[in-house]
């Protein structure tokens, strides 16, 4: 356990050396990008400002420096915005973490229970469209259908606003306004992970059913339903409770594109638009951010895992 | 976005001889039977053979190519008359069907070889990983740990900014950058083969590592990497879609099912058909895809005998 | 593909991303044309209006972006203003005289102009912002002073005041500024920078200590005091911008009660946005007017604007070397039909362009030649030229074909379909194009830099009142290795040079300017570095019960007069 967190740490060193060099090398200047509309600006300029945000160093001296500022918790200073990289994230976090929280529970609420009525219904027209959807709910591109839902329940049916986390005019305290603003995003954002568990817990229903142990109680002659209900579906949690940890992967990258298309304020939205500013500072804080949480969560899901499956640990 | 989380669902493989006629006859067997998985297949080698026909198909049947404009035509509607605009035409007046075709040798493309690539290196690299252990195993545990705790997206989008797209290189960054599921499922299964008698039985005899690996390692691994591969193709699809959606990918003129969708969505309110037609191609092969990678587990996997 | 960056033209005038819009001298008021006799009126009620981005920093003396400017240029007027109309400068918060020799201007300011807390706005007010901007670290318009007298000695920490500029020691609002040169643009770019509050900022610029800023003062993006028609009231990070009216204004409390600007991914997301009333203002793309025109909740305004979508010719390219010959550039001149082009791309809302100024600006030429479509003389050029039509149908000379790449950037509607155009247009007289999409990030530093790879470009320039276009057509404004420029397109001409030297000043009569742009833009219309293809109109879609809009070529955004704006009940 002392292991894998030790372990996550030159992880993450991995990861920030990657990440440093790949946005670096890439071709243009944040600078001349930033400062393209000045009629004023000259050359000596533009010099100066690379030289404030210590652009004019050699790659390994950035990053060294970038390095000893993280160690105190300094990301430096956004381009674009000039206010602390990390300050600017964390004040979009809330937003994500709200649109991964509100998928997270409809994906247990929905996925579960389609997941176990299929396997229980195994090979009924019912399975076989839980089956399709399971897959189909994964082989949509998500930005697509994000589009059409909008177009459909904002546009056509206006039932729902169509982006934001907020109608103009009302505050955070409107509970009911910030539900409407957060159905359709968090529902597109957790419509693959909805399909994706409704087949794994199917499968893991249909092998719970067919292990040894559920024969026994079978032959002891107990009642279909008892068995299942009580033996099969405890069984079957196992994975639910470990594939947690997966899961929020899936919702740190997702959540970007959702955020995207539904223009919603989030991290992942502000890290995508720093990357295309090249706004530096702010991209490795966002990736840094998001792959902290990532090494989190399979730590927390291996975790679980060995607490919960004892013969896991024996292995 | 799929991962290939979904490795942690295959079960352990129970045949303890070499692969054989037995295991995939029996496989054959358990596949035919089951339509959902022959259905999705046809469909698919319909669209990859309406895609390879695209210049045929375009030039026979529609009369146009993927390039002509016709300004005068800009969002034609559907309409039967002529053939080019059976799925109505775009800003420019280009035959939206014929656009598609092609966008299907890009997108078709850029899955399958970007599969192979990303195939290649995550066998190779599980072999070697599972089989030598020690030093080599933790070097390249470590850094797919490393690359599996980016978010594939931040990940593809950084590696897209560095370099103009095409459809090779974005194939290659794709590849190069999919390949950890597998390597991980690879390695997991080598560690598990190489205790097996018949390595034992292999080693006694003298053979090298290498043949041992490929020989007789990698046939018992087979199998499900077949079904790895037909989830991955899927998956690459559908990464490929969104960032040419995002702008990062294939860059118009050139069709990809993805940029279709980027185009056609600022135009939503004069032709929605736009939208929908690329939209319904990604999700098609898509579908297909993962269905059949469903039915070939399901077919390989003796645990479930019985159970269709 | 929202890249929200790409949606904006590029800006290109001296001060014109400060300036706020125009208005008539402040004692009168035209009544707008569409104003029905019948209507008071009203107070109440708020606009929505869209961007594709979020706002950066709200000091003007820091920032630079479109969004920001937008949004500070409502908390922060001007001294001087531009006529939306005529794009002449008038005086607003402040009213001038010039010294004879054009170097030193003197100002007095309304005496009835204050800050929103009741403080009066006061000379020292300009001198903080200029010495705010001087002395930041992180503004992209350092050089923005440079011809006031002192400002690049106060800006090196050699001075601990600007020598330049006198506040008159008896009355706190006059004051004199002098330049080093006469310089006819300054009116507009100096004294077009909004004045910032003394009582807030001022602690920030400390004249003894070049370290000390205010770069990161919290009030930057919190300012409490405004001088426009609004005042700040709330952030919602990424989301939205709350301004509330300032009662205190000093051309009447505006009417409006709230503006709002909401970020929108794009323009298909803005344009469902308007159908639905979640936005109630907002400039369109020309492909929306077919679908937003029938919506009976919504009136569309067009105007033409000064800026314009061109194709720029790269010479001395070493590729493309046939873009140094005058003949193949007028050649892809005819051989473009323009009237497709504005009806394909721009759906009919443009004009014809034929030279740098647009017809609405006081600079524009008369008697240029349109380059009427003429295949037959388009071909006639390119044979006159030396080039002969090979078997494959495009044209060549010493066995190089007549083929180059067009790039343009991606997420931008108008211009990717400008490039399939026209590309498919010269195909048809035998040039072979190669259209080429790029992200505009990596595009930009591409052609300041003068990357050789890019042969010819379509791109815009956003163009304001201000005729001055140096940093564009002067050959010092061709990028060399050793700094960037925005005469990407690498021509030289120095009859050229000279004329807009003389724009410059020192005689900054109208008169003289206009007789130095008048054979300027007829030399280019000759020369044809560009193609200058269209002006496309400014298209602003608004909820139909907004009345008071009153738009004009000179105000990009139609709200010169917002203070004037109400709602309808």
């Amino acid at each position: 356990m002392i292991r894998r967190l030790l372990y996550a740490i030159p992880t993450l060193l991995g990861i920030s050396v990657i990440v440093f060099f790949l946005t670096r090398l890439s071709p243009g200047d944040p600078i001349r990008i930033y400062t393209f509309g000045s009629q004023t600006i000259t050359e000596d300029d533009i010099r100066q400002l690379r030289a404030f945000y210590g652009l004019d160093q050699p790659l390994p001296v950035q990053y060294v420096t970038w390095l000893l500022g993280v160690v105190r918790g300094d990301f430096g200073m956004s381009l674009q915005y000039h206010q602390p990289a990390l300050g600017l994230l964390l004040d979009r976090l809330p937003a994500t973490l709200q649109l991964a929280s509100a998928a997270l529970i409809l994906q247990i609420l929905i996925g579960v229970p389609l997941g176990v009525y299929a396997a229980l219904r195994r090979g009924s027209w019912v399975d076989n469209a839980i089956r399709v959807f399971g897959v189909a709910g994964h082989a949509v591109p998500t930005f697509w259908l994000g589009l059409l839902a909008i177009i459909f329940f904002a546009v056509t049916l206006r039932v729902l606003p169509s982006q934001g986390l907020l109608t103009v005019g009302k505050d955070q305290s409107d509970i009911v306004d910030r539900l409407r603003h957060l159905i359709l995003p968090a529902f597109v954002l957790a419509l693959a992970a909805i399909a994706n568990y409704s087949r794994y817990l199917r499968t893991e229903t249909l092998d719970v059913i067919a292990q040894d142990f559920i024969r026994t109680a079978h032959a002891k002659g107990l009642r279909n339903r008892t068995v299942v209900y009580t033996h099969a579906l405890r069984n079957a949690l196992i994975p639910v409770v470990t594939a947690l940890g997966g899961l929020l992967a899936v919702l740190v990258s997702g959540s970007l594109i959702i955020e995207q298309v539904f223009t919603w304020p989030g991290a992942g939205q502000f890290t995508y638009a720093a990357a295309r500013a090249k706004d530096y500072p702010v991209i490795m804080a966002g990736v840094m951010l998001a792959s902290t949480l990532l090494v989190i969560s399979y730590l927390i899901r291996d975790v679980l895992y060995a607490v919960v499956d004892p013969r896991i640990k024996a292995r | 976005m799929a991962t290939t989380a979904q490795a942690g669902t295959l079960p352990a493989i129970a045949p303890l001889r070499r692969a054989s006629a037995g295991l995939w006859s029996d496989a054959w067997y358990r596949l035919r039977r089951d339509r959902l998985t022959m259905a999705s297949g046809a469909i698919l080698t319909a669209l990859i053979v309406l895609s390879l026909g695209a210049p045929l198909i375009a030039e026979y049947v529609f009369h146009t190519s993927f390039e002509e404009q016709s300004l005068l035509k800009a969002y034609a509607a559907p309409t039967l008359d002529p053939p080019g605009y059976l799925l109505g035409a775009d800003e420019v007046g280009r035959s939206q069907v014929v656009r598609l075709l092609y966008g299907g040798q890009v997108s078709l493309f850029v899955g399958f070889v970007g599969m192979l690539m990303s195939l290649t290196i995550g066998v190779g690299l599980g072999l070697v990983a599972g089989f030598f252990r020690g030093y080599i195993d933790d070097g390249i545990t470590w850094f797919i740990t490393t690359l599996n705790s980016i978010p594939l997206i931040f990940l593809l989008i950084l590696v897209t900014t560095l370099f103009t797209p095409g459809a090779i290189t974005l194939t290659i960054i794709i590849g190069v950058l999919f390949w950890t599921g597998i390597t991980n499922f690879v390695r997991g299964q080598t560690f598990a083969l190489r205790e097996r008698e018949f390595v034992t039985a292999a080693r006694t005899v003298g053979a090298s590592s290498g043949r041992i690996m490929f020989k007789h390692i990698l046939p018992n691994v087979l199998p499900l990497i077949f079904v790895l591969a037909a989830i991955d193709v899927g998956t690459i699809i559908l990464a490929e879609s969104a960032l040419s959606y995002l702008g990062l990918g294939i860059m118009p003129p050139t069709p990809s099912w993805g940029n279709m969708l980027t185009n056609a969505s600022s135009y939503f309110n004069r032709a929605w058909w736009l939208v929908v037609s690329p939209g319904v191609m990604v999700f098609l092969t898509v579908l297909c895809l993962y269905l059949i990678g469903d039915g070939l587990r399901d077919a390989l996997d003796p645990r479930l005998k019985g159970a269709d | 593909m929202k890249s929200t960056r790409a949606m904006r033209m590029f800006v290109s005038v001296l001060g014109a991303a400060s300036l706020v819009a125009t208005a008539c001298a402040p004692s009168s008021t035209t009544p707008p044309a569409t104003q029905a006799q019948a209507e008071t009126p009203v107070a109440g009620g708020r606009i929505i209006e869209g961007s594709f981005s979020d706002i950066q920093r709200l000091n003007p003396a820091t920032s630079n972006d479109a969004t920001s400017s937008g949004i500070s240029g409502k908390i922060y007027d001007a001294l001087v203003n531009v006529d939306a109309k005529t794009g002449d400068p008038i005086p607003w918060l402040g009213k001038w005289t010039v010294s004879a020799d054009g170097l030193t201007y003197s100002w007095t300011i309304e005496p009835k102009a204050n800050w929103s807390d009741g403080k009066p706005i006061i000379a020292d007010d300009f001198v903080t912002r200029v010495k705010a901007q001087l002395r930041s670290k992180v503004t992209p318009n350092k050089s923005q002073f440079d011809k006031v007298e002192g400002a690049k000695d106060y800006q090196a920490g050699k001075a601990t005041s600007i020598s330049g500029i006198k506040v008159d020691a008896s009355d706190p609002k006059k004051f004199t500024v002098k330049f080093t040169d006469a310089f006819c643009p300054a009116l507009l770019s100096v004294f077009g920078a909004a004045p910032l509050p003394t009582h807030i900022f001022g602690k920030y610029t400390v004249d003894s200590d070049i370290t000390k800023n205010v770069d990161e003062a919290p009030e930057n993006n919190n300012p409490p005091v405004a001088s426009g028609p609004f005042k700040f009231k709330e952030w919602r990070k990424g989301d939205q911008v709350i301004l509330s009216r300032n009662e205190s204004y000093f051309l009447g409390a505006p009417l409006l009660d709230e503006y709002v600007l909401k970020v929108v991914a794009d323009s298909t997301a803005a344009s469902a946005q308007l159908k639905t009333g979640e936005l109630t203002v907002n400039l369109i793309q020309p492909s929306e007017i077919a679908d937003l025109s029938k919506q009976d909740s919504l009136k569309i305004y067009r105007w033409q604007d000064p800026g314009y979508t061109y194709i720029g010719w790269r010479e001395q390219s070493p590729t493309a070397t046939f873009f140094n010959d005058k003949r193949v550039r007028q050649a892809l001149a005819y051989g473009i039909n323009m009237k497709d082009v504005l009806q394909a791309v721009f759906f009919g809302e443009g004009t014809q362009m034929f030279s740098h100024h647009a017809p609405v600006s006081w600079a524009a030429a008369t008697g240029l030649n349109p380059y009427a479509y003429d295949k037959a003389k388009a071909e006639s050029l390119l044979k006159d030229a030396g080039y002969a039509k090979g078997a494959d149908g495009f044209y060549a000379k010493e066995g190089k074909t007549l083929g180059f790449t067009i790039v343009t950037n991606q997420g931008n509607k108008t211009r990717e379909t400008f490039l399939q155009v026209a590309a498919e247009q010269y195909k048809q007289i035998g040039v072979k194009v190669n259209p080429k999409l790029e992200a505009f990030e990596a595009l930009v530093p591409k052609l300041t830099g003068g990357n050789p790879e890019v042969e010819a470009v379509i791109i815009g320039w956003q163009i304001g009142a201000e005729a001055d276009s140096y940093t564009l057509w002067h050959s010092s404004s061709i990028p060399t290795p050793e700094k960037g420029g925005n005469n990407f397109v690498f021509y030289k001409n120095p009859r050229i040079d000279t004329l807009l030297d003389t724009g410059r000043g020192p005689d900054c009569s109208k008169e003289t300017r206009k007789k130095a742009y008048q054979e300027f833009n007829q030399i280019l219309n000759e020369d044809q570095p560009y193609n200058f293809g269209i002006s496309g109109n400014r298209l602003l879609a608004t909820a139909s019960n907004i009345r008071g809009i009153d738009p004009g070529s000179f105000s990009p955004t139609g709200e010169w007069n917002i203070h004037k704006w109400w709602i309808k009940k």
